[in-house]
């Protein structure tokens, strides 16, 4: 025992210690003890900080539910050519507003199918009311197929590929959330959509994080009158309505302008309300941090403020940097679905999930097809996952701090 | 306690003139000004000669002052507000900005303020059930639920109300306070209840979030106090649970809430605007909205000052109302 503690490298000696301690405990019970050498290497594994965090945050379930909710929506936004069997673009006017399809695994005559499979949806219209009514076709049912060939695309722009999730044989549809004004699959839509409004959010999150980043360090590192006008400009910030001023500053960007800056310009934008948050809590953490030993020796030993902040400060307060952008994400993705609803957000041709609700404002389009509302679903899940994900980050942020 | 209101006050006399400024910024942003759409109407609409459009362009100019220098007009435009009410001219309504500002104000203040009694009444009292009940089968329930309000788009639930209402109750007259025969008829209780037949769904949609997190907290905060030393102490002295809780727990756990009104004051404006927008209620939001898609900038500019306005305001009542409370504030 005294051997395994003798042979710990002196430094980080209460972590070493502890270590070192448990594993010697459970080879003493052993008859011949293991080299010295052997017990030195082990004892001097300590879990790293990210060791922690992990072991931290895998014990809530809520966290570990929003990180794989999370993770779900990007896979579909990335491979969304792959999980929809019909081309993103394509517009068959003849397909509109179609209801969703649903799966059988049991036929109109009561057998189990193992294989789940559709029935294709014929129209009839009243012609009194001139009503539309959407029936199954129950004389032939197409059998659902996984990893079919299917039309051609690009997987992630680059590989060209053939290959869907799902697809029914020639002659049957399979539309899962139904198709919209254009014919367009909507199950493939939203999952592309996810691309712009998860890259938007997070690029939007990135850029606030950055400003409120700088000026959080610059406001608790330097202190004094610098200190007092930053805080002051934060409360001006803060006492901005939110929502509103997204909306104007959104509603003046030029509808002629091109795909690329709008993105760029949106993002911005709601970057600029959002920083406040992080700046004030990295200047808190900073202030805290600026008081401790080890910033006074790396003073002492004559460290250039450059150095202290980036070596010493920053690195310490990115754990609270990443649970902010991980709660900034979900207020972006709701404010922008918002305003592409209202149509003043992201314009066609790039798509995001508030933009494709966007025929729900009109009341015939809601009442007659119900199921343009179904991107709302993929709003909710990612909204809650980065919810949860940012909650389990948060309390796995300090693994030092006691439960 | 006098001087902290003062501070205040003069804190958010500034806020304001700073949200004044970039609401004239965002007037001034769009190229062309007033005139120049004015005169542009009149050609294309009117079929007015371009010279003598050009003149009336001109008249606008000189009377909205819109010759002068940018700091001018800002200078012009504030004072106009404060002394004249004078806000501008809205171009789609052919009126002055203030009588529309006028007719709606009361309105939107009316169901924010209406939202906000109900949302923190019923926020506080739900973080008082629940905190008592930690990791009970209600606390999950309310945790989740409340991660549910907070998470799907108001506009959504709007929409999901109409909806209802429209397929499933035909409701007629959704989009205004009153039925028919209510609009002109003087108070009574019918009208009252008739008007609240058509603004719970705006309740509803910005109250439940604000519920939610005002639950959210009071039960945070209720939880550190139940922690605390004094209350093993009053439960020594073999004082009942319920009067633990409600007399020396509760009052102690009020404080963080009054601050965060201030907080939760624009969510719950902002979802009064996404329901508003939604529903076309005769409030504030649609009204912005619609000048926003028009380039009726005055109404933009002006509408934005006024809800900056609001939530200075408010922040300054939950302030003065927590130095009220806390001699700690006040005296610091």
């Amino acid at each position: 025992m005294g051997d395994g503690i003798a042979s710990t490298p002196p430094v980080d000696q209460t972590a070493a210690d502890l270590t070192g301690l448990r594993r010697t405990d459970r080879s003493a019970g052993e008859p011949d003890l293991a080299p010295v050498e052997q017990l030195g290497a082990q004892a001097a594994h300590n879990e790293s900080y990210f060791e922690l965090v992990w072991r931290r945050f895998r014990r809530s379930k809520a966290s570990i539910a929003g990180g794989l909710m999370v993770l779900m929506l990007i896979i579909l936004a990335a491979f969304a050519d792959f999980v929809t069997p019909y081309p993103l673009d394509k517009i068959n006017l003849n397909a509109a507003f179609i209801p969703p399809q649903r799966v059988h695994f049991f036929d109109a005559q009561g057998r189990f199918h193992w294989r789940p499979f559709v029935y294709n949806l014929t129209n009839t219209m009243n012609m009194k009311t001139f009503e539309v009514y959407w029936t199954e076709d129950q004389s032939t049912l197409y059998e659902i197929g996984f990893f079919v060939r299917g039309p051609e695309y690009r997987l992630l722009g680059i590989i060209p590929c053939n290959v869907h999730l799902f697809g029914v044989s020639d002659g049957g549809t399979i539309y899962l959330l139904g198709t919209d004004k254009m014919g367009r699959d909507l199950w493939g839509k939203a999952c592309e959509a996810g691309r712009i409004s998860l890259s938007m959010s997070l690029f939007g999150a990135i850029i606030s994080i950055a400003v409120g980043s700088v000026m959080g360090v610059v406001s608790g590192y330097y202190g004094g009158w610098v200190d007092t006008v930053l805080q002051r400009f934060v409360e001006f910030v803060n006492a901005f309505p939110q929502l509103p001023l997204w909306m104007a500053l959104a509603a003046l960007i030029p509808k002629t302008m091109d795909s690329f800056s709008v993105f760029i310009l949106m993002s911005i934008i709601f970057a600029m309300l959002s920083w406040t948050t992080l700046a004030r809590e990295v200047r808190g953490k900073v202030l805290a941090l600026r008081q401790t030993d080890f910033i006074l020796a790396a003073k002492e030993m004559g460290a250039s403020d450059a150095r202290i902040i980036f070596v010493h400060l920053y690195p310490n307060t990115l754990s609270h940097v990443i649970v902010i952008l991980t709660l900034t994400i979900p207020t972006v993705i709701l404010a922008e679905s918002f305003l592409s609803f209202l149509g003043i957000g992201i314009q066609e041709p790039l798509i995001s999930w508030g933009l494709l609700m966007r025929n729900a404002q009109d009341i015939h389009v809601l009442g007659n097809a119900l199921w343009i509302f179904a991107p709302v679903g993929f709003i909710v899940v990612a909204v809650l996952g980065f919810n949860f994900l940012g909650d389990g980050l948060r309390d796995a942020a300090d693994p030092y701090a006691s439960m | 306690m006098l001087n902290y209101i003062v501070r205040r006050l003069i804190i958010a006399v500034f806020l304001l003139l700073g949200v004044g400024i970039v609401s004239f910024i965002v007037i001034q942003l769009p190229p062309g000004d007033f005139a120049s759409n004015y005169k542009a109407y009149l050609v294309n609409q009117a079929g007015m000669p371009e010279e003598e459009a050009e003149r009336a362009a001109q008249l606008v100019r000189q009377r909205y002052d819109l010759d002068k220098p940018v700091a001018v007009q800002f200078v012009l435009w504030i004072k106009g507000m404060l002394t004249e009410g004078k806000f501008g001219y809205s171009f789609s309504y052919r009126r002055d900005v203030g009588e529309l500002i006028a007719e709606r104000l009361p309105k939107t203040l009316f169901l924010a303020f209406l939202c906000h009694a109900i949302s923190t009444l019923t926020g506080i009292g739900l973080g008082i059930f629940v905190a008592p009940r930690k990791y009970g089968f209600w606390d999950n329930v309310s945790a989740v639920v409340a991660f549910l309000f907070t998470s799907v788009p108001r506009f959504s639930i709007a929409l999901v109300i109409l909806y209802v209402l429209v397929f499933t109750f035909h409701q007629p007259s959704i989009v205004s306070f009153f039925s028919p025969q209510y609009v002109i008829a003087p108070w009574s209780w019918g009208r009252v209840v008739d008007m609240f037949k058509h603004i719970w769904p705006v309740l509803i949609i910005a109250g439940l979030g604000g519920m939610a997190r005002n639950m959210r907290v009071m039960r945070g905060n209720l939880l550190d106090v139940l922690g605390a030393q004094f209350i093993t102490a009053v439960r020594a002295k073999g004082l009942k649970e319920s009067s633990v809780l409600l007399r020396h727990a509760v009052p102690n756990a009020l404080h963080p809430i009054v601050a965060y009104q201030g907080t939760v004051l624009p969510y719950m404006i902002q979802g009064e605007m996404e329901a508003a927008i939604v529903l076309n209620l005769p409030t504030m939001g649609p009204l912005f909205y619609s000048s926003l898609v028009n380039q009726d900038i005055y109404i933009a500019g002006c509408f934005l000052l006024l809800y900056g306005a609001l939530i200075v305001v408010g922040n300054l009542v939950a302030d003065v109302s927590l130095a009220i409370l806390d001699p700690r504030i006040r005296y610091s």
